[in-house]
């Protein structure tokens, strides 16, 4: 490759359009004409002024070195990571990723410096995991930001960074995170491959990687994990699982994932473990509340009111003589209404919010109920089992369409129905292992070393030894 | 895709009380009256001594299955007979399972619906659980088992303070043939380990403990005790018209606030209990056909399994009676000999092929020390 300051760029804008946003600065040094080529909007100008054009037009030694690339890289450019490019493609492809290459008159090499402008938001405590307790940081959209949080909390020569680009036109960063003497190798091979493996245009957020990492991609129920917030990876990592950082994305992935882990929550682990056991048991229970509920609502309305104590059915037919809807319509419409309301509010603009959660909950809710269009029991019932939904919010999506099976299975087959569906659920997410890792450990298989933080926790002087369920090298060696 | 040795021992533990607050009951105490608690009893205790044999039988066999171990040891002939055998065993087995689910639901919670449109939905379920192998089921056993350990619990302690103590003394006063006769005629009901034979190659031995085991067993001999005990101590001579233990405890005990409440936890939690063991035990059958007809793959063992529990859905309720005259003599000479006998021919044709094994190891040292000094 013969570079020519003035072609070469004229090629590089070629190639990539003539895109209105590739600019360049000639510069004469001792002689030898050079043009810095960068895209405007993704270089930070004060970092190209001060340490590529200014140490270039002011340099006034004697240049030590005849050849001029390697002067340039050693004397002349002021800035940490140069690198060297022989042929032109690589050369743009950095270009594109933020660097300002140094086309030098005469020389065989291109130079690139790593100018990005980072434009990042500020670390802020990320709205879907608020604690009370405990650290507040949540991870950006950066993911040199978002590494450096990370190696904030880790100091030790065994945590890896091993990085990826997936996406043919966006070539996003992804980066894999691990303790290396912890983590099972086999995992790390297993999704490097599997990461390796995607052909796509683009990678827009970390969950386009989700369908990627799947043992079961066609299953509703969630089989990767994620967090925001760079304490919760790091204790993660520390069990032995393996983050995946995505560039653009607040959110960062972990495998292995078991069911259990959604359970749990940061707050749990700066909390008296009572209390925590508490709160672990009252999670269970929304997550029954929020699944069945509406189901068994039905299923006794339909088939065996017998069974209710007679004050509590009494109260319910009085509630509920005079509704035009048979139970399943009933319940069917509430829970749709219920969605829609759950739609239109995240999505609407937050100062519209106030206002729909005014009219959902209070007008339409109300005046349905006094229409005499839906009974008192079926609101409360399907709002209780919508609350309970975002007790675990991880699983709030599966949740709302396990609901609506319940409903089904309830109004068609009762009682009898809603248990052999309890049955079917345990017996299909029995068989989720993925990358060594059975989904419903510690409780089935049931892995006694595991409990000490399961439903309930002990204290963090007691957890001594990694957790057997999840996949990892060190599982008898101390823990803290 | 092994079992490890916790699983089995909840799977023996919910096969030890699955079938066990059915009719079963009632039907012992036409024979042996209010004795029909040491029926039980001491039947559990053998089924619980077999389940060691088994386990013996299971590391001899050294990760072979249940064919190829008695194929070695019997021959391909009499090993497909035992096939056989064991089928009936197990589809014994099923129908009594399906039949008490059938009439469970029927009776205390749809009486105006067609069992037909309710086995479907349990046909999908049994047959996805066959089709994702015995470790599933095993890890489905371990999830459920306390929870129908606590419905039962729940459910005997609640009625205990109905029971009449009195009415079991004097004990023995017909003497020991009633108790007898009543554990040969209802042995079908027992012969809860059968289902380990189709678990050969299938178990991890890697945490055995068998304090694990036994505890296991003496926790469901306890369990099935004390709702015997509360079964006979509250509806006395009554017993032989209450056809369902499990359900009538609940439903007839005098302790409840109302007559006919059902308890919940009962309803809920036998309902799963029944399925899963369903589910065991149409592996069982499919299994067993498998190698019976060298079948490759499930599906078709699936098919003629489903097939076989949509046949029970079709009987009406005569078979109850027809079950009774047909097929209990028939029933226990199966399990007699499939719990019984058969452990013990395994360990003796063992025993004998080592014997051989090594003589034939002799010989062959001998006739090669010959050789050598000829040479």
């Amino acid at each position: 490759m013969k570079v020519d300051a003035v072609k070469t760029f004229e090629q590089i804008k070629k190639k990539l359009h003539d895109s209105s946003d590739i600019k360049s600065r000639m510069v004469q040094f001792f002689g030898t004409q050079i043009c810095l080529c960068y895209i405007a909007p993704i270089t930070d100008n004060m970092l190209l002024n001060e340490s590529l054009i200014f140490p270039l037009v002011n340099f006034s030694k004697e240049i030590k070195n005849n050849d001029i690339v390697k002067e340039l890289q050693d004397n002349v450019l002021a800035n940490q990571e140069v690198t060297i490019f022989t042929d032109l493609q690589s050369a743009i492809d950095k270009l594109l990723a933020g660097n300002t290459l140094v086309l030098i008159d005469g020389a065989d090499k291109i130079l690139g410096c790593d100018l990005e402008k980072i434009t990042v938001r500020a670390v802020a405590e990320p709205p879907t995991s608020v604690v009370i307790k405990g650290p507040r940081e949540g991870f950006t959209e950066s993911l040199k930001f978002n590494l450096a949080l990370i190696r904030k909390r880790v100091k030790s020569d065994d945590f890896v960074v091993k990085m990826l680009e997936i996406g043919e036109m966006t070539k996003t960063q992804v980066a894999l995170v691990y303790f290396d003497s912890i983590v099972d190798k086999k995992v790390v091979k297993d999704i490097t491959n599997r990461l390796q493996s995607i052909k796509i245009d683009g990678i827009l957020d970390s969950h386009y990687l989700v369908s990627y990492l799947q043992r079961n991609k066609k299953s509703l129920f969630k089989q990767v994990g994620d967090t925001e917030k760079p304490d919760i990876l790091v204790g993660k990592m520390l069990e032995g699982r393996v983050g995946i950082v995505v560039d653009g994305s607040p959110i960062v992935l972990t495998l292995p994932f078991v069911l259990l882990e959604d359970l749990q929550n940061s707050d749990d682990y700066y909390t008296q473990p009572i209390r925590v056991a508490f709160v672990r048991a009252l999670r269970l229970v929304g997550v029954i509340l929020a699944v069945l509920l509406p189901g068994v609502y039905i299923a006794l309305e339909l088939y065996h009111y017998k069974i209710l104590p007679t004050e509590f059915l009494i109260t319910i037919m009085n509630s509920t003589q005079g509704i035009p809807f048979s139970p399943f319509i009933e319940i069917l419409f509430i829970i749709l209404l219920f969605e829609i309301l759950y739609e239109a509010n995240i999505r609407m603009p937050q100062y519209f919010g106030m206002a729909m959660s005014i009219v959902g909950a209070l007008i339409l809710g109300d005046t349905a109920v006094s229409a005499g269009l839906v009974s008192p029991p079926a609101v409360m019932i399907v709002a209780l089992s919508g609350i309970t939904f975002y007790i675990i919010p991880g699983q709030a999506s599966q949740f709302s369409i396990l609901r609506l099976i319940g409903v089904i299975v309830g109004a068609s087959l009762g009682i009898y129905g809603i248990l052999l569906f309890c049955v079917f659920i345990l017996s299909y997410l029995s068989n989720f292992d993925s990358y060594k890792s059975a989904y419903l450990a510690p409780t089935s298989p049931y892995i006694e070393e595991d409990q000490k933080d399961s439903y309930m926790r002990k204290t963090i002087d007691e957890m001594k030894k990694r957790p057997k369920s999840i996949a990892n090298n060190k599982k008898n060696e101390l823990r803290r | 895709m092994k079992v490890n040795y916790r699983q089995l021992s909840i799977m023996v533990f919910m096969s030890f009380i699955a079938l066990k607050f059915l009719a079963l009951p009632s039907l012992l105490y036409i024979e042996s009256k209010n004795m029909s608690l040491f029926v039980a009893l001491i039947l559990m205790i053998v089924d619980g001594l077999y389940v060691f044999v088994l386990l013996d039988l299971m590391k001899k066999s050294e990760e072979k299955n249940i064919y190829e171990f008695m194929k070695s040891c019997l021959g391909p002939v009499l090993t497909k007979a035992i096939l056989i055998l064991l089928i009936l065993k197990y589809a014994l087995v099923v129908g009594n399972i399906s039949k008490g689910l059938k009439f469970f639901v029927v009776e205390n919670l749809y009486s105006e619906y067609n069992w037909f449109v309710f086995v479907l939905p349990l046909m999908i379920l049994i047959g996805f659980m066959i089709y994702k192998g015995v470790r599933n089921i095993a890890r489905v056993s371990e999830m459920v088992c306390w929870a129908i350990v606590i419905g039962l619990i729940y459910i005997a302690l609640k009625a205990l303070s109905g029971v009449d103590v009195l009415s079991f003394l004097p004990i023995f006063k017909d003497g020991f043939k009633p108790l007898v006769n009543s554990a040969w005629i209802h042995i079908s009901w027992f012969g809860s380990a059968t289902f380990m034979f189709m678990m050969f190659g299938f178990v991890d031995f890697k945490d055995e403990k068998k304090s694990k085991m036994i505890k296991y067993i003496i926790f469901a001999i306890l369990i099935v005790q004390l709702l015997y005990f509360v079964f006979y101590g509250l509806f006395e001579v009554t017993c032989p018209t209450h056809n369902y233990c499990i359900s009538d405890i609940s439903q007839f005990s005098s302790t409840y606030s109302a007559i006919d409440e059902l308890s919940w936890l009962v309803v809920s939690m036998w309902i799963v209990a029944q399925a899963v063991q369903l589910a065991l035990y149409s592996y069982c059958i499919a299994q067993a056909l498998k190698f019976l007809f060298d079948i490759k793959g499930n599906i078709v063992s699936i098919i003629i399994v489903m097939l076989y529990l949509l046949a029970w859905s079709f009987l009406g309720e005569n078979t109850i009676k027809m079950e009774q005259i047909f097929f209990t003599p028939f029933a226990s000479i199966i399990t007699f000999i499939a719990q019984y006998i058969l452990p013990l021919l395994l360990e003796i044709a063992f025993a004998i092929k080592k014997v051989n094994k090594n003589k034939k190891k002799v010989k062959n040292e001998r006739n090669e020390k010959e050789v050598k000094v000829n040479i």
